[in-house]
């Protein structure tokens, strides 16, 4: 009994074997599980009370940094983002499961750094001039920041030469404009120009977010993609910066 | 409203202070639209007898009716009011404390910007439960000056009976809505998790201020009160900002406490303000007792169609021309309202106009373009 289990858990692949004084096999939790525990909490909703202490028995069992967080914390909030986009959950489940893996974070960052872990990406960010709106931004920042992206929030108010000087001094992947409403629209046309001028328009995705958004006004205006909500955004981020 | 055979569709527009002022910078002629009192009287006698402006009415002008039409003088707001004031100016922002506690950044009005529009909230009076029982002082339904100091009722029934430029209508601020205001939309939604026990003491204690504050009211002028407008915003282009069940558990049961008061006052129409995408709970909206909704952002999704079709005269529905189309005018404009207006003449309960307020980038041409074509459309 125990030879095949022990041949289950070798062969479950990035599995580990944890808890090694641990006497019999159902005492025994795997690397795996305990990573899929953190997830799960993040996924079911739980306390954050709860997930700290899961994160902080894996630490103490071992596990990286660097697979709590992507492994666990962040399959966790892919899955969030997976169950708000099919409509299962609305904004209440994806900032509350955001804020979970936030106050995890501040657990697992400073072994994170000793690690020196690798980040998904740059973002710069920004709603455009003559917008003071936020909310939609923060989130979107929250859940990339969560993700594993290194975010320079310029704030709101921003305006075009703003975005182009930042684009230069941080050579981010992304671009992303947020405008709530139409009337500053206009504001990301002028942007995307700003960068063509300065020759830096390819070096960069540039994604639009925000109510006024539509998949037309992107494609009148020559920017990479426009995002309904965060995780919308951040999937687009995502795939343009697979390795 | 009530889906009976009506001669012509209502054409209900909501106009704020800054498109009628380009408007009026545009061409509206000030003499149409401004409201004149002549004559100041006090128990009989003529105190003063030169020409006071008492404010702009464009609605009649422009061939509309005010959303919201005459408000039921009652106040739920805080007592005592946080005194909204100027707390900083620079050369670009100006910050205000608000009447309900907020901290809010708004563009200085010499900014080449849009400077009315919404502010931008960054702190907010209810933060945790301390706060809140800080806040709940102000939430006393007794206070005196939650009404008018002339409220005498039969003048208020005459008054009522009396006004014909639209809905006379009684303003409520939403369990959502009361909420977010208090504590920013982040932490309020996270809160229905964090601290349920925090929320419930929120909603209920609101569900018991609203109908004791509106008592007086309601129970005075019964139906003379045409709607209740309950203000709400809360959803965005994915989806309601909290969740059904959260919905369900948290907020439905109080909705029906509030609505089924109303209901035996003789107040039928009930309508729910929110921008976004409203469908997911729709269902629910209904079972809380509410029989109305505007704007329909199409934006964000919505269809006056298909709320029709899938909740038939359970809703009466108002809005849901796309701004951007309308705005376009010619053919855009046409289209636009050609693809459903037919429909909900053909189905009734339906207040025709834009998916919200008139956008301040709406021209004056633009606006009269859209109002002649719509009115030669809406008789039935």
């Amino acid at each position: 009994m125990r030879e095949k289990w022990e041949k289950d858990i070798v062969s479950c692949g990035e599995s580990r074997k944890i808890g090694a004084n641990l006497q019999s096999p159902s005492d025994v939790m795997t690397m795996s599980e305990t990573l899929d525990n953190i997830a799960r909490a993040i996924v079911t909703l739980e306390s954050s009370q709860k997930l700290v202490e899961l994160v902080n028995r894996a630490l103490q069992e071992r596990v990286s940094s660097a697979d709590v967080v992507e492994k666990g914390l962040r399959k966790g909030l892919h899955e969030l983002g997976q169950k708000y986009e099919s409509g299962e959950f609305f904004l209440s489940e994806l900032l509350y499961g955001a804020s979970l893996v936030d106050q995890a974070m501040m657990v697992v960052r400073p072994s994170l750094k000793v690690e020196k872990a690798e980040t998904k990406g740059r973002i710069v960010l920004g709603t455009v001039r003559g917008d003071i709106h936020d909310i939609g931004k923060n989130i979107f920042k929250m859940m990339a920041e969560a993700s594993g992206f290194d975010v320079h929030d310029l704030g709101v108010d921003v305006s075009p030469e703003k975005f182009r000087e930042s684009v230069g001094e941080v050579s981010p992947n992304v671009l992303g404009l947020s405008s709530l409403l139409t009337t500053t629209l206009p504001e990301m046309r002028t942007t995307i120009t700003e960068l063509e001028k300065s020759g830096s328009k390819n070096t960069v995705k540039v994604l639009l977010g925000g109510n006024a958004v539509t998949e037309n006004f992107r494609r009148e205006i020559g920017a990479d993609a426009a995002a309904v909500d965060a995780v919308q955004g951040l999937n687009y981020c995502v795939r343009w910066t697979k390795k | 409203m009530d889906f009976k055979k009506v001669d012509s569709i209502p054409w209900v527009e909501s106009l704020d202070e800054e498109i009628l002022m380009n408007f009026l910078s545009s061409g509206v002629p000030i003499q149409e639209v401004t409201a004149i009192q002549w004559g100041v009287f006090l128990d009989g006698f003529l105190l003063f007898n030169w020409p006071k402006v008492l404010g702009f009415d464009p609605y009649e002008y422009l061939g509309c009716i005010n959303l919201t039409g005459c408000i039921v003088p009652v106040d739920i707001g805080p007592i005592p009011r946080f005194k909204q004031r100027r707390i900083g100016a620079g050369p670009r922002y100006e910050e205000y404390l608000t009447e309900t506690g907020a901290l809010s950044r708004r563009f200085s009005k010499g900014t080449k910007v849009v400077w009315y529009s919404m502010p931008q909230f960054y702190d907010f009076p209810v933060k945790d439960r301390a706060s809140w029982e800080q806040y709940k002082k102000r939430l006393n339904p007794e206070d005196p000056r939650r009404y008018p100091k002339d409220w005498e009722k039969e003048g208020y029934i005459q008054v009522f009976e009396e006004y014909q430029n639209g809905p006379t209508t009684l303003g409520i601020t939403g369990f959502y809505g009361f909420g977010a205001e208090l504590m920013g939309i982040t932490n309020f939604v996270t809160s229905f998790y964090k601290d349920p026990e925090l929320i419930n003491d929120m909603v209920t204690l609101w569900e018991q201020f609203t109908i004791q504050t509106l008592r007086d009211a309601v129970e005075t002028l019964k139906d003379r009160i045409d709607m209740v407008y309950w203000w709400e915003d809360m959803a965005e282009r994915h989806g309601p900002n909290i969740s059904p069940k959260l919905y369900k558990e948290f907020l439905l049961p109080h909705y029906k406490t509030v609505t089924s008061f109303l209901n035996k006052n003789k107040i039928k129409r009930i309508m729910i303000d929110s921008d976004g995408n409203i469908q997911p709970i729709l269902d629910l909206i209904i079972e809380a007792g509410i029989n109305g909704t505007w704007p329909l952002e199409v934006n964000a999704g919505m269809d006056v169609r298909t709320v029709r079709k899938l909740h038939g005269e359970k809703l009466f529905l108002g809005g849901n021309f796309d701004k951007k189309e309308i705005e376009k005018g010619g053919e855009a404009m046409r289209n636009e309202i050609d693809s459903k207006l037919p429909l909900m003449k053909e189905t009734g309960g339906y207040l025709a106009g834009l998916d919200h307020d008139v956008p301040v980038t709406f021209t004056l041409e633009r606006f009269r373009e859209y109002a002649n074509y719509l009115t030669s459309q809406l008789a039935i």
